[in-house]
């Protein structure tokens, strides 16, 4: 198999010529990868040639002398020799039924996947590409990791793989629109209805973030670096400027970490300037329907197609200190738009953080049908529901404190941590409310409409075709209680999604209304709606002799008298 | 309150087009009767074999431990009687228990099973759903002529696992489930 690929992959073009005839050849990455990996080489010889002869620094100067320039330069090469490495070995190829890629040096690695089952495909560019007129194209097939990253290809190329691959063997509309597509404005010409765009206020709600530490400790570890190829060290630095020792010592942790928190925010402030600029969220028009696309980024540009027919829902979030200024998340709940190792956020992410009120805004455009399912009201679980969260925050805690008691007495932990474990019970219960209170389900129109969650909100508008299985279960503690959770399988989105702590009535109501006509089978009137869950237990037998089948009998299930609908009226006749 | 937006709702969905059938309103509370057959009388063997095997590996590893490592006595006597007494539960009482929960029950449309013991758990997946079908056997459930089948979906938690069935049962299921998973028209989801 990889003898002949080799030897077909020898007749090919030795260059990324993107011809596509009956018999495709297999074809390499664009040559002008080669040419950004030489001039990377060259740009990476910088730090060392300045600090040698410009700044003429030694081996022995300062903390580390010129060890950082070096390790600079060494990296660069290996990176551009890799990279180099990667090219001469990558080939690939997009036949009418499949994508075939063959990569790998020490690793040989052949991957195929059948072009029907492709779902998205996105081009991602950083500065080097862009300069050189290249994209990296990612191909998914909607399994949970990115089935095919081409990096890279020409522009040319990645948009008529995009075309070819989801709307199929366009390429002469392709070559026609090419040349009037620009790097951030769309291509005219192409049919857009605009849902949303950058609100600048929209920062603040991106810059509240407990990752300002964390942004501003890898700024300052990498400018310290940074500073140290040049053989100057940050901490003398910032010593120059800061007398810590006039400070004092309180005044001094003030000032480390209100400017920490600053560096940080400012380091957000510059990711979400750059990540964002210009985002757009639009409807656009392709040949076999509409998609919803976004375009973002001003160094690294970003494009993300959505088709509108993969589309089944969708998923807000609110983070639970942020919900009293309405901070929300939005994600598309799609078929194929997998967690993709791409930059940046998710596919799925369709908005920056926003306003709530922005939010549902664009969710009425988003959702094609007008319904409006995530302001629709929702039924309240029971109160019972309150009780199992309370239960579970107590005993929990109880039991782990009385742990913890037992190995202090044994003087194993010091007596404060059981201590402050019962002192968080109150707090246990004061989050009990808020999960309780966040519970919701409703059947709207053609959704389903779940809520819960208590860190973070959790809103799910599913349109009721895309569920492709259901469960329910129930533990000791919600038997007792008369409470069940409902599990909503689907092929989009996080696949699976639950209704925490419905009745059971509520929760047999809720599947049949979400897929009528599936269960009528296997429904019965509720007698007693307080002792449902007993009811259940005790009926199976008497079921059973009702229908006059054995559990055992292994044929029962094939007779026609067995079930209203047998499998055996369709299935096989001769069974009878 | 709730009681009127349900109706509202269920109002507003007679009218709305649904692409599976139009949905009549519901006032009469429904539950789930139990899936229709029970699994083999000889699973209740099957998964006390399993508890057995699970006790002999773990309390046996740590028996060990306290044989071989004496440091290790203080902290590991409590643990070893805590997981003894869990085996004990888990030999005696739960395959009984789980034979007389797990049932399950197949019509031209759905696949329906009921599982668990402590926590139990129904399950539904329509046939038009399915996407493969597998029969497995153990080498303990091929000496007990047991076999499990298993129906996945593009969601791993949509899928069905049936086990504790009569191997030939679960042959013929497996075959009739086949036939009508091909003829039924499925979406691609």
């Amino acid at each position: 198999m990889s003898a002949g690929g080799r030897a077909n992959a020898g007749e090919a073009p030795p260059e990324g010529v993107a011809a596509l005839p009956a018999e495709p050849p297999w074809t390499r990455l664009d040559i002008r990868v080669v040419w950004v990996d030489a001039v990377m080489v060259v740009l990476s010889f910088i730090p060392t040639v300045l600090v040698w002869w410009v700044f003429d620094i030694d081996f022995d100067d300062g903390s580390f002398g010129i060890w950082p320039a070096l390790v600079t330069t060494t990296l660069g090469v290996t990176g551009a020799v890799g990279d180099l490495v990667r090219w001469m070995k990558t080939w690939y190829r997009v036949t009418d039924e499949r994508i075939e890629l063959r990569s790998g040096w020490l690793t040989r690695k052949y991957r195929s996947v059948p072009r029907d089952r492709i779902r998205s495909v996105d081009t991602t560019a950083k500065p080097r590409h862009r300069v050189a007129g290249l994209r990296v194209v990612h191909i998914s097939s909607g399994e949970a990791q990115l089935s095919f990253k081409l990096d890279a290809v020409t522009k040319q190329t990645a948009e008529e793989l995009r075309r070819e691959l989801l709307i199929g063997g366009t390429a002469g509309i392709a070559a026609s629109e090419e040349d009037a597509a620009s790097e951030e404005t769309p291509a005219p010409g192409r049919d857009e209805t605009p849902i949303a765009e950058l609100n600048w206020r929209w920062i603040w709600y991106n810059l509240i973030n407990i990752w300002a530490f964390i942004v501003a400790a890898l700024l300052l570890w990498g400018l310290f670096w940074l500073l140290q190829i040049f053989n100057i060290d940050l901490r003398d630095l910032i010593a120059k400027v800061i007398d810590w020792e006039a400070l004092g010592q309180t005044w001094s942790i003030v000032v480390a970490i209100g400017g920490t928190f600053l560096i940080g925010v400012a380091g957000l402030a510059f990711g979400f300037v750059n990540e964002n600029w210009n985002f757009q969220l639009v409807r656009t028009t392709t040949e076999k329907g509409t998609a919803l696309l976004t375009r973002q980024g001003l160094f690294d540009t970003r494009e993300v197609f959505r088709d509108d027919r993969r589309l089944r829902g969708i998923h807000l979030s609110q983070p639970l200190f942020w919900r009293w200024i309405g901070l929300t998340e939005t994600e598309v709940v799609s078929t194929g738009l997998g967690h993709r190792a791409s930059n940046g956020e998710p596919a799925s992410s369709i908005l920056p953080r926003a306003p709530i009120g922005e939010v549902l805004r664009v969710a009425a455009l988003v959702l094609p049908d007008g319904v409006r399912p995530l302001e629709a009201p929702l039924l309240a679980h029971p109160q019972s529901a309150l009780y199992r969260r309370f239960v579970s925050t107590v005993v929990g805690l109880a039991g782990w404190a009385g742990l913890l008691y037992w190995m202090d007495v044994t003087g194993a932990v010091p007596s404060w941590t059981w201590l402050s474990l019962l002192a968080l019970i109150p707090f246990g219960l004061v989050f009990s409310v808020i999960g309780y209170r966040a519970l919701g389900h409703a059947i709207v129109g053609p959704y389903l409409v779940l809520r819960s969650g208590v860190s973070r909100l959790s809103t799910l508008a599913l349109q009721r075709p895309a569920v492709i299985g259901w469960s329910m279960q129930e533990s000791l503690l919600q038997r007792a209680l008369g409470l069940v959770n409902v599990g909503v399988a689907t092929a989009a989105g996080a696949r699976h999604y639950k209704a925490l702590d419905l009745s059971p009535a509520q929760a047999v109501a809720l599947i049949h209304q979400t897929a009528p006509g599936l269960i009528d089978d296997f429904l019965e009137p509720l007698e007693d709606l307080s002792s449902a869950n007993v009811a259940s237990e005790e009926i199976g037998p008497d079921v059973l002799r009702e229908d006059g089948s054995v559990g055992n009998d292994p044929t029962a299930f094939l007779s026609p008298s067995s079930t209203r609908r047998d499998i055996a009226r369709e299935g096989a006749p001769d069974e009878s | 309150m709730t009681q009127a937006a349900q109706l509202v709702q269920n109002h507003r969905m007679t009218d709305s087009p649904s692409p599976l059938s139009a949905q009549p309103a519901e006032t009469a509370p429904l539950q789930l009767r139990p899936p229709r057959f029970r699994v083999e009388r000889r699973a209740i063997t099957l998964w006390t074999l399993h508890a057995v095997i699970g006790m002999i590996v773990v309390e046996g590893g740590l028996f060990l431990t306290y044989v071989l490592w004496s440091a290790s006595r203080p902290w590991l006597t409590p643990i070893l009687w805590i997981l003894g007494v869990i085996y004990v539960v888990n030999i005696t009482v739960m395959p009984t228990w789980r034979y007389y929960v797990h049932r399950w029950e197949t019509t031209d449309e759905a696949v329906y099973s009921l599982k668990g013991w402590l926590t139990r758990e129904w399950r539904i997946t329509p046939l038009s759903r399915i996407q493969s079908i597998d029969t497995v056997k153990g080498p303990l459930q091929q000496i007990l002529k047991l076999a499990t089948v298993k129906v996945t979906t593009a969601s791993r938690e949509g899928g069905i696992t049936l086990d504790g069935l009569d191997a030939e049962v679960a042959a013929e299921l497996t075959q009739r489930l086949t036939h009508i998973t091909q003829i039924t028209p499925g979406d691609a989801t």
